[in-house]
């Protein structure tokens, strides 16, 4: 029954007595999922924020940025932060390339949800908060960004899952993930069967609540408009 | 809560799926005079499906210029295919790389893979391995101006390696052996260690030296240092152990006719 082929009980023995190393690529996964969604919701929010204003040249930065990221593969821009940089004499760390590379990526498809929750909001809101003396900036924070909120929570949290499964392009530049240890240990000893489960229950523990948690909101927000 | 319903029966029912996948028995090859079913299913298929390399000159690389893919593993898979099928001509030749190299043997993509296959003990765990047909040593690529001259030059240095080799258990063991330290990198595949010895993330590529030879540019260099032996071995699916015989015989045939010697020389191994 289990004695041979790719999922043998010796393999799902070998894995569980090592596991500290996958312990260790969950716990980097995590760290960098964290660091890289707080870089990617800043990011995300000025930027969403610029593009509604009115002034020209944030919107043309906004653009430049958006664009430029979206239409780029993930992939390419971490392999430029890690192989590309030290040709400029920037050497970042590998965990600091994962945060930054997750980070912007995300923050541009943030930035995208953030611009489209604001602009569903009327127009007369803003203008109502201009005639009461608000500055544009108070306008955003007290008038406009709760309401767009309801509307920006559901796209914004599937950006967050996507954002956790993206952080296995660090894999690439041997970046001590969970998908690195799972590459790394399965591919010495060939037991590629048990690790590539494992390690597939565990990304889904960490998306799959985050994932009810986004359908959650959105009922929420369905039920009190 | 219909949707959570939805996704625990799609999971139960995936995992389904991968149990009863892997609970066929792989079937015992007959002690008779009858073909093995292992070889009996290439004879009926008419073709053997062999995995090699493409991107290790000398072994089994696909010349970008003329498209063919040659090299001296490419060879030992048509002289398998003389034996099996009576016909040098019939292998249907499919890319590897070390991570792929497994689960195609598993899944039964490929009947064999000879792609640079160093036997270790583990692995005969999980496959069913030929006699060596080549021996070589892990090396050392690095940067000619980095002014590392040996291995011991390493210390505390970071190597770059490839996954699915034995190459970072080869280099902790000499390092330890060597009384230096040193930090081990794995990337997916051979261009991107390049890539990281280029921009300083690693100050050394490590592999067979064989394979190494296919890196080197004006820029680079590879020390004379060789250790921990490399058995490259002809791994097939664990069960097919009428295959292997085959296997083993055609290879010690190679080895007393002298065939193996004169490809060894066609393409320049030592």
């Amino acid at each position: 029954m289990f004695e041979t082929g790719p999922f043998a009980l010796f393999k799902w023995e070998k894995l569980f007595s090592d596991w500290r190393i996958f312990a260790e690529g969950f716990f980097t996964t995590i760290s960098v999922s964290f660091l890289g969604l707080l870089l990617a919701l800043v990011l995300g929010l000025i930027f969403g924020v610029l593009a509604t204003s009115q002034f020209r040249s944030a919107k043309i930065i906004n653009r430049i940025y958006v664009e430029f990221i979206q239409n780029t593969p993930l992939v390419i821009q971490v392999f430029f932060l890690y192989n590309g940089l030290p040709h400029l004499d920037i050497v970042l760390p590998v965990f600091a390339v994962g945060v930054i590379g997750v980070g912007v990526y995300h923050g541009a498809y943030i930035a995208e949800v953030i611009r489209a929750g604001i602009q569903a909001i009327h127009r007369g809101q803003l203008e109502a908060a201009y005639s009461q003396g608000f500055t544009f900036w108070q306008a955003m924070r007290y008038i406009i960004l709760p309401q767009a909120k309801i509307i920006i929570f559901p796209p914004l949290t599937n950006q967050a899952v996507s954002l956790i499964k993206n952080t296995s392009v660090m894999a690439m530049v041997a970046g001590g993930d969970l998908m690195y240890h799972a590459d790394s240990w399965s591919s010495n000893n060939l037991y590629y069967g048990p690790a590539y489960v494992v390690v597939g229950l565990l990304y889904l523990s960490l998306c799959l609540p985050l994932a009810r948690f986004a359908d959650y909101l959105e009922r929420k927000a369905k039920m009190n408009p | 809560m219909k949707n959570l319903k939805l996704l625990f029966l799609g999971i139960v029912i995936f995992l389904g799926f991968v149990i009863t996948g892997c609970s066929q028995q792989a079937q015992k090859p007959q002690e008779s005079s009858a073909v093995p079913p292992d070889i009996k299913a290439i004879k009926d298929r008419g073709i053997l499906n062999v995995g090699v390399k493409y991107d290790v000159p000398k072994f089994g690389y696909k010349d970008p210029k003329t498209g063919k893919v040659e090299g001296f593993e490419i060879d030992i898979a048509h002289e398998m295919a003389k034996k099996i099928l009576g016909n040098p001509d019939k292998v249907n030749l499919i890319a590897v790389t070390p991570k792929t190299r497994g689960p195609l043997l598993d899944n039964g993509e490929v009947d064999m893979v000879i792609a640079t296959f160093t036997i270790t003990p583990e692995r005969e765990k999980s496959f069913n391995f030929s006699i060596p047909y080549f021996t070589d040593g892990v090396a050392l690529l690095v940067k000619k101006d980095s002014g590392i001259k040996s291995f011991t030059d390493l210390n505390g240095k970071t190597i770059g390696v490839a996954q699915s080799a034995t190459t970072k258990g080869a280099i902790e063991a000499e390092a330890k052996a060597k009384g230096i330290k040193v930090n081990v990198l794995e990337f997916a595949s051979y261009p991107e260690i390049k890539a990281a010895l280029e921009s300083g993330r690693v100050q050394a590529f490590s592999t067979d030296g064989a394979i190494l030879y296919g890196y080197v540019d004006d820029s680079t260099t590879i020390l004379p240092d060789r250790f921990a032996p490399q058995n490259y071995g002809i791994a097939m699916k664990k069960g097919n152990d009428g295959l292997l015989k085959l296997v083993n015989s055609t290879l010690e045939e190679m080895q007393k006719d002298g065939t193996l010697q004169k490809l060894k020389e066609k393409w320049g191994l030592k």
